[in-house]
């Protein structure tokens, strides 16, 4: 076999994935803020900015893995809700230890994630409409069983480990707030799974091709309903941090307000929705890139109310540049080929 | 009006498919269009149609050069491809789908009387007699492809195109449209009738041009002069015919499959065969006769409701893909590469080892990359996949490499039965010799090949003994004598038993 | 008898029925004249978003800014009328025309751009709800000409005046639907987009053409709720997304595109406005509507497969 071909800086520019492409723009976003607005690098402004920007990451997984088999999950919000508020039952109501509690909360999110899957896969009907239906049901669920009163009497070391942070304080760079490294380690997790695991690949063949994967001996139904179920696994991981970011549980947190992050964050890092390409780094760099917008626009005084606008046209824009560019390799590609 | 083209040629990444190609087609004439699959019938007739442009060579029409930017521009000047209930929309009634070109309409509205009144004239035209408000998703797939025609002859077409028109006809509905063609032929039109069945070609056509390896072997010779031999030949050469021959050697192996009166779920009754270790057995049979379907029963694709199955002796049930490889150490080899075969997205390790993850897997599943690496590279070297590197994304790869690593992944799961299903179509013809002489070797290795093609060259050149199936029971069987003249006489003349009972 | 269950949305006709009678014998103030009206109230800005998404799916596409649309023209024609003292006529057209554009620019990026319609809308819907948050600062406009309000809350007997449009917009797309040739070729598009285009069809005209219709409607439905609200509240539209898919695949389409039905959508939207009335009246939790809803959406589709399955299309 010949030797993978030589690499100039401009073509590793050029050709790298999308997540070169995404790091750019971030450093170069960042270097904008930082002089237009000295707010920005403040460390209570970078500190705020991590943790919100934590959950986002987690919340974007979530959706990852299921676009991973070309499928959606819809439900990601209301899985959220209802773990949200099951963690504050377990712990306010049950009294139950903290790790307990988390534990519970998680297999609930699983759970749910699983009823998806199953229901996706015994029916044969579209994810789409599957989890635009669960998400129904299963916020509906939960504000029947709560009547939507949020738990407040949240044990305060829960509280605590939402705004704790580790390692030292390096000039004017915070230290890394716990929960941006629960969602690094998610993260790592994920990495690992996709990169290095037999389930990891079996998703990405699922994904990119579910018939030659099932005539490869692929058990494509039980993948599916495994995605859905670590989905909503991931759901629930994310609704632990933000009850933890809060320090209550409220209902009215999660829901319809993830469907756009969910999306957004895989969409921009290159997890594509036709299925078989994930990325978890681009994943973490396009939840990111949300944020820094929308920490540099709000400490700008752009004024939060047109922030939507910037985030809508901005996703946009990334995907149309990254497209660009991914035309651009593939016309070199076939020049080379001839 | 006759349409012409011009040694034509037209290059895919990795693929001549058309070399100098030509054909001149005349009105009031049915052209025959033939050739092995993989011969560049299909990119020709795209040519013809305005979706692929050629790269060189020219296309006439009425003596004037013409160029087409898409497929529109082909119909606007009256030529006209008739697919099977491709171009159709479902829930549209037959007489929308004749005439959405050109809705009658009246104060903006679309005029449903006059629109069913003026369908209804184009169905008599072609003597097809269904309610012209049946929504098109009710109707049959020979009705579905009368209405295609109908809607051809609403734009006016003069240039007809049909492509396999009878590969899921019965016998009667195949008769109504040779009726068809050759009233349209009276008419005026010039009919470019594709087939590889050489009855039909021989019945119904005034001449005949042959494709073999993307280039033309015969030019419009009239059929008149032309014996099943000489087209045959035209079609696959004699050279090829005779490249491979495994030796007859008597199967000695142990029994790896045996199935007794198997019938499925999708309409086989009474199956049984044997086949052994070591042994290459040949499933013969027509377009839709049953065999991939078979194959895809005994990989527990479809279900098996009847008879008994054994493998290595044991009785045995097989329900899903995985079980058939995993449990009973079966693999299919897809006919249909680019759906089933191969993951286009992935590199070409990840490819190979799909089928051995398991046992690559280290602790709690984990894999590398390297991994795969190592376990796929000794498989791509055997084959010779000729490419820079196993990271490259298969949808790369030219076919015949695609095919390969088709293979290469069910080599690494070390199968013991392998069902091979058309495993040349659209391949170049040196892929295709060394994929013959792989195959042979794999059974000389010991694995048992069930071997499904509609390519009877190819079989003879490589199995021990042939099964005709048709109608989806296996209706004879033959050990092969290597002469391709005395088995394709054996074979066809079962097929045609067979066929004229069923008519009876 | 057969034919009539052989129809889409039989199911959905005796659900209603049965639920109506169930409803007028447990809770009398059913039938009431009041209740009536509020119950028909409720159904007009419903069915015409659920129609919005129901000619996103007849084209073989979906639209999930149709919530963002609606409440970015709701207050742009509250703003029109309060802020700037436009009247109420030349508020609502300009308003409507809006909406079309909106629909303009779904369609025209989801067509030049080639990126999937999905994403695309997904975008502008957080692009359209901050433009309506950017001019409303997040506060409603209250102040609206009063011949404008007394439409929205206006009555003829059990009838309010604000039915006549989705009743006339019922009308107009059943026709263009069926007959006009603009509205075939959408669902040409959507049965078979490369067969349609081989007949001449254009598919971009058609899926432009489709966003500026749904645009148009999850307009009109925008300002009717303004109507019915009495105010221009900022939060209008943002709890639509889920009611727009439900109806219409209650009633039978397809999100592969190319099936939609009107009377089913519309049977849909009148059965969910049924269960919302119901759960108000048995004084029952009105979370309940929120769950039924997703039950009344997985029994519907998997009913449907089930019957696609027994009657042989599939």
């Amino acid at each position: 076999m010949d030797p993978a071909p030589r690499r100039t800086l401009s073509s590793f520019l050029l050709r790298g994935s999308t997540q070169v492409g995404l790091f750019l723009i971030l450093v170069v976003l960042w270097a904008v803020f930082a002089n237009l607005a000295p707010g920005f690098l403040s460390k209570f402004n970078l500190n705020s900015l991590l943790r919100s920007v934590a959950v986002d990451i987690v919340v974007g997984f979530a959706q990852m893995v299921v676009l991973a088999t070309g499928g959606m999950n819809l439900s990601v919000g209301a899985i959220g809700v209802c773990a949200v508020m099951f963690s504050g039952y377990l712990m306010q109501v049950l009294g139950l230890p903290i790790p307990v509690a988390i534990a519970g909360t998680l297999a609930l999110g699983a759970f749910l994630g699983w009823l998806n899957g199953f229901a996706i896969v015994k029916t044969g009907v579209n994810s789409f409409v599957v989890t635009l239906a669960s998400a129904s049901l299963f916020s509906g669920g939960m504000l029947i069983l709560t009547k939507a009163v949020p738990l407040n009497g949240l044990p305060p070391e829960f509280g605590a480990f939402g705004k704790s942070a580790v390692g030292p304080a390096i000039g004017s760079m915070p230290a890394l707030p716990s929960l941006a490294v629960v969602a690094l380690v998610i993260g790592l997790g994920l990495y690992l799974l996709f990169k290095h695991t037999t389930l990891g690949r079996q998703i990405l063949a699922v994904g990119a091709n579910a018939r030659a994967a099932e005539m490869s001996g692929i058990p494509v139904d039980r993948t599916i309903v495994f995605v859905h179920a670590l989905s909503g696994a991931l759901a629930a991981a994310a609704a632990l941090m933000l009850t933890a970011r809060l320090a209550a549980a409220m209902p009215a947190v999660a829901g319809d307000d993830w469907l756009l992050p969910s999306f957004l964050a895989p969409v921009i890092g290159g997890t594509a929705l036709s299925g078989g390409i994930v990325s978890v780094v681009g994943t973490i760099l396009g939840a990111l890139l949300v944020s820094t917008i929308r920490s540099g626009l709000l400490v700008l005084e752009i004024g939060n109310f047109w922030l939507p606008l910037f985030l809508g046209a901005f996703l946009l824009a990334a995907i149309l540049i990254e497209r660009g560019r991914a035309a651009y390799v593939a016309r070199e590609q076939a020049r080379r080929a001839l | 009006m006759a349409l012409t083209v011009d040694k034509a040629s037209k290059s895919f990444p990795g693929v001549r498919a058309l070399r100098d190609a030509s054909l001149e087609l005349r009105a009031g004439e049915v052209h025959a269009l033939m050739g092995e699959n993989g011969a560049g019938k299909s990119t020709l007739i795209k040519i013809i149609t305005g979706v692929h442009r050629p790269d060189g060579g020219r296309l006439l029409l009425d003596g004037q050069e013409i160029s087409f930017s898409s497929p529109r521009d082909a119909i606007r000047l009256g030529i006209s491809a008739v697919h099977q209930e491709r171009n159709l929309i479902p829930r549209f009634s037959v007489a929308e789908n004749i005439l959405l070109e050109n809705l009658p309409r009246r104060a903006g509205l679309v005029d449903y009387a006059t629109a069913n009144a003026e369908a209804k004239k184009y169905l008599e035209m072609i003597g097809l007699s269904v309610d012209t408000r049946t929504e098109v998703r009710h109707l049959s797939v020979a009705q579905m492809q009368m209405v295609e025609i109908a809607k051809a002859l609403s734009h006016e077409a003069k240039v007809l195109l049909l492509d396999e028109p009878t590969a899921s006809l019965t016998g009667e509905e195949a008769e109504a449209l040779f009726a068809l063609i050759k009233r349209l032929k009276a008419e005026g039109a010039a009919i470019l009738f594709v087939s590889h069945k050489l009855e039909e070609v021989l019945a119904i056509s005034d001449r005949v041009t042959v494709l073999r390896d993307g280039e033309t072997t015969l030019v419009g010779e009239p059929i008149a002069r032309m014996s099943r031999g000489r087209l045959i030949e035209a079609m696959i050469g004699r050279a090829e015919r005779i490249a491979v021959v495994r030796p007859p050697k008597p199967a000695t192996g142990a029994v790896k499959l045996e199935a007794k009166g198997v019938a499925t779920a999708v309409g086989h009754r009474d199956i049984s065969f044997t086949l052994r270790r070591g042994e290459i057995l040949g499933l013969y049979g027509l377009v839709g006769a049953g065999r991939t379907e078979l194959a895809r029963a005994l990989v527990g694709k479809d279900k098996v409701t009847g008879g008994s199955l054994s493998i290595d002796g044991k009785p045995a049930v097989i329900r899903s893909v995985e079980e058939a490889l995993k449990r009973h150490r079966i693999g299919y080899l897809s006919e249909d590469r680019k759906y089933e075969g191969v993951v286009l997205l992935h590199p070409i390790r990840f490819n190979v080892a799909m089928t051995i993850w398991d046992r690559l897997a280290k602790f709690l599943g984990f894999q590398t990359a390297a991994g795969e690496r190592k376990a796929a590279e000794p498989f791509a070297r055997q084959l010779e996949i000729r490419t820079p590197s196993l990271e490259q994304a298969v949808g790369n790869l030219s076919g015949g490499n695609q095919q390969k690593v088709s293979l290469a992944k069910w080599l690494a799961a070390k199968v013991d039965l392998l069902i091979i299903d058309e495993p040349t179509v659209g391949i170049d013809i040196k892929t295709k010799a060394y994929i013959h002489e792989l195959i042979g070797k794999l059974a000389d290795d010991g694995l048992a090949i069930l071997l499904i093609s509609s390519e009877l060259p190819e079989m003879v050149a490589l199995a021990d003994r042939i099964l005709v199936m048709h109608e989806f029971r296996i209706v004879d069987g033959f050990d092969n004598d290597r002469s391709y003249e005395a088995m394709s006489r054996k074979v066809m003349g079962a097929i045609h038993r067979h066929a004229d009972e069923t008519v009876a | 008898m057969r034919a009539f269950f052989r129809l889409q949305w039989s199911g959905i006709l005796v659900g209603i029925i049965a639920g109506g009678i169930a409803l007028a014998l447990s809770a009398p103030a059913f039938l009431s004249e009041f209740n009536l009206f509020v119950l028909l109230r409720s159904v007009c800005v419903s069915l015409l978003v659920a129609y919005s998404q129901m000619v996103m799916l007849g084209v073989g596409q979906m639209n999930l800014s149709v919530g963002a649309l609606g409440g970015l023209v709701a207050v742009v024609t509250g703003g029109l009328m309060d802020a700037l003292g436009v009247p109420t006529l030349p508020a609502i057209a300009i308003g409507v025309a809006a909406g079309g554009a909106a629909g303009f620019v779904n369609g025209w990026l989801t067509v030049k751009t080639g990126i999937n319609g999905f994403i695309v809308t997904l975008a502008t819907a957080s692009a359209f709800a901050g433009i309506n948050l950017g001019i409303t600062k997040a506060v409603p406009f209250y102040n609206l000409p009063t011949d404008f309000v007394a439409f929205g809350n206006g009555r003829l007997g059990l009838f309010p005046f604000l039915l006549i449009v989705p009743l006339l917009v019922t009308v107009i797309l059943a026709l263009f639907f069926a007959r006009a040739v603009p509205g075939r070729h959408m669902l040409a598009v959507g049965g078979n987009a490369p067969a349609a285009q081989l007949s001449g069809v254009s598919v971009p005209r058609a899926i432009i053409s489709a966003h500026v219709l749904s645009g148009l409607l999850a307009a009109v439905a925008g300002i009717l709720a303004v109507a019915q609200l009495g105010s221009a509240q900022p939060t209008i539209g943002s709890d639509w997304l889920v009611i727009s898919f439900a109806a219409p695949i209650i009633g039978g389409a397809s999100l592969a595109g190319g099936a939609i039905s009107i009377v089913g959508t519309l049977l849909a939207v009148v059965l969910i406005g049924l269960i919302q009335n119901a759960m108000v009246l048995v004084k029952v939790d009105p979370y309940w509507v929120q769950f039924l809803l997703g039950a009344l959406i997985l029994a519907a589709v998997w009913f449907n497969r089930y019957r696609a399955v027994r009657v042989g299309e599939s």
